[in-house]
């Protein structure tokens, strides 16, 4: 989360992503940066570690959503 | 001083600051404005001077602030000199506080405390069970920077303090050199420090792990020995030191091994510039474990340290088998780096302290 909005405010666009775990976690962040609506998209946790078919199901899953993020929609 | 709660007595207000997220699950000493106060005075600074931001939740430590958690974690006066040290040791951008509060890793800040305050402002003890409890100053100073992180900071575990397991230093986590015992020179003059200043330094640590040998004079390689297995303690391939490399770490020779290595002519840059040494691995050994990690290595072997000064080496403990070491996080910007701050003594006041306030009244 802090990655992503130290980059949105280097003017680049950013979605950060953030496991089902980690939710709590990114939501607290953003509020402390001042950036409460951060686009941000959830993802199944845990991902390390759990194969590439899985990391690319989950890609496959997830692409509109970061995409959509990324285009303010 | 603001948003001042209210309660109709001590038992109650502890519950309230129970309640409300703000200790470390032990009772506190409830922070009354004169308590406070008394602190602040102690610091000879205004209360609201700000010192600087704290992660994750940037919020302002204020002298007042920093205070209010040491009147909690059952700080004297005297002890004030260290908390400041370590407050602003951790401030320090180098030292990366909101990324290793938010990390998942069990890291805390280690206060090391060198020169002339381990007396003054304490004692702070470097002796038989410095990190363990019954040494006040020791529990309190530890107690007071975590109590900055939780209450300043925001730290709350699951939340916003990661880690996923933690470790018991995370309540308390500081000693002092016993420098006058030991063979080699004090720590903080490695780091550039005169003898006569005090010094705190901090780095986010693993718990101590102990690492047990047994000296035996009439072996030649008794001193190798020892490094070598100081040197498995401080990055075998289960600690970030192995995996993520770059990090700090400490080693804690207690005296006993501490005069084994000085009587086989090792000082300090000789100690930390084999432990440097003993931790070029070979990168297959990381490959095995870790492919992912090892990817980014080119080359046959790689480095768990940077440089042997990435190593921090103090003497302290009881004598006898157990020397300890603490591994780190190895990660944020600055790759877990100790902080080191000169702690001026003269510009703290002599307050009496909270006992003897109790006494008059």
């Amino acid at each position: 989360m802090r990655d992503g909005i130290n980059t949105a405010r280097l003017g680049i666009p950013a979605v950060s992503l953030v496991t089902e775990d980690f939710w709590p976690q990114g939501n607290f962040v953003a509020q402390a940066l001042g950036m409460p609506s951060f686009p941000r998209v959830q993802l199944p946790h845990p991902l390390a570690g759990t194969g590439t078919a899985h990391l690319r199901s989950v890609a496959e899953a997830m692409a509109a959503q970061i995409i959509g993020g990324l285009k303010n929609d | 001083m603001t948003d001042l709660l209210q309660a109709v007595d001590e038992s109650a207000a502890l519950e309230m600051l129970h309640e409300a997220g703000c200790t470390d699950g032990l009772p506190v000493i409830v922070p009354t404005p004169d308590r406070v106060s008394t602190l602040v005075l102690a610091t000879g600074l205004d209360a609201d001077l700000q010192l600087g931001s704290m992660g994750p939740a940037n919020g302002v430590a204020t002298v007042g602030k920093v205070a209010t958690a040491a009147v909690m974690a059952g700080c004297l006066p005297d002890h004030m000199p260290i908390v400041m040290g370590a407050v602003n040791a951790v401030l320090d951008p180098l030292f990366d506080l909101a990324e290793m509060q938010s990390t998942t890793h069990c890291t805390a800040p280690l206060i090391i405390v060198n020169g002339p305050g381990r007396h003054s402002c304490g004692p702070v003890a470097s002796g038989f069970g410095a990190l363990g409890p019954g040494h006040r100053a020791n529990a309190c100073i530890g107690r007071a920077l975590r109590l900055c992180m939780i209450n300043i900071g925001g730290a709350r575990p699951g939340e916003s303090d990661m880690a996923l397991l933690g470790h018991p230093g995370k309540f308390t986590y500081c000693l002092a050199e016993d420098e006058e015992h030991s063979p080699f020179t004090a720590m903080h003059t490695d780091l550039g420090f005169a003898p006569d200043d005090t010094v705190v330094t901090v780095i986010g640590a693993e718990a101590p792990h102990s690492v047990m040998y047994s000296g035996d004079a009439d072996d030649s390689e008794d001193a190798n020995k020892l490094l070598e297995v100081l040197a498995i303690g401080l990055a075998n391939m289960a600690t970030n030191n192995a995996v993520l490399t770059g990090g700090g770490a400490v080693v804690i020779l207690n005296p006993e091994h501490a005069k084994i290595l000085h009587d086989n002519d090792f000082d300090r840059r000789a100690i930390i510039t084999k432990l440097w040494q003993l931790t070029h691995y070979p990168t297959e050994r990381l490959a095995y474990f870790s492919a992912n990690f090892a990817a980014r290595i080119k080359g046959d072997t790689y480095r768990c340290f940077d440089k042997p000064e990435d190593i921090l080496l103090l003497m302290a403990g009881g004598s006898g088998l157990y020397s300890m070491v603490m591994p780190s996080w190895c990660a944020g910007a600055n790759r877990n780096q100790y902080v080191s701050k000169k702690v001026d003594l003269e510009q703290f006041c002599e307050v009496p302290a909270l006992a003897a306030m109790a006494d008059q009244n």
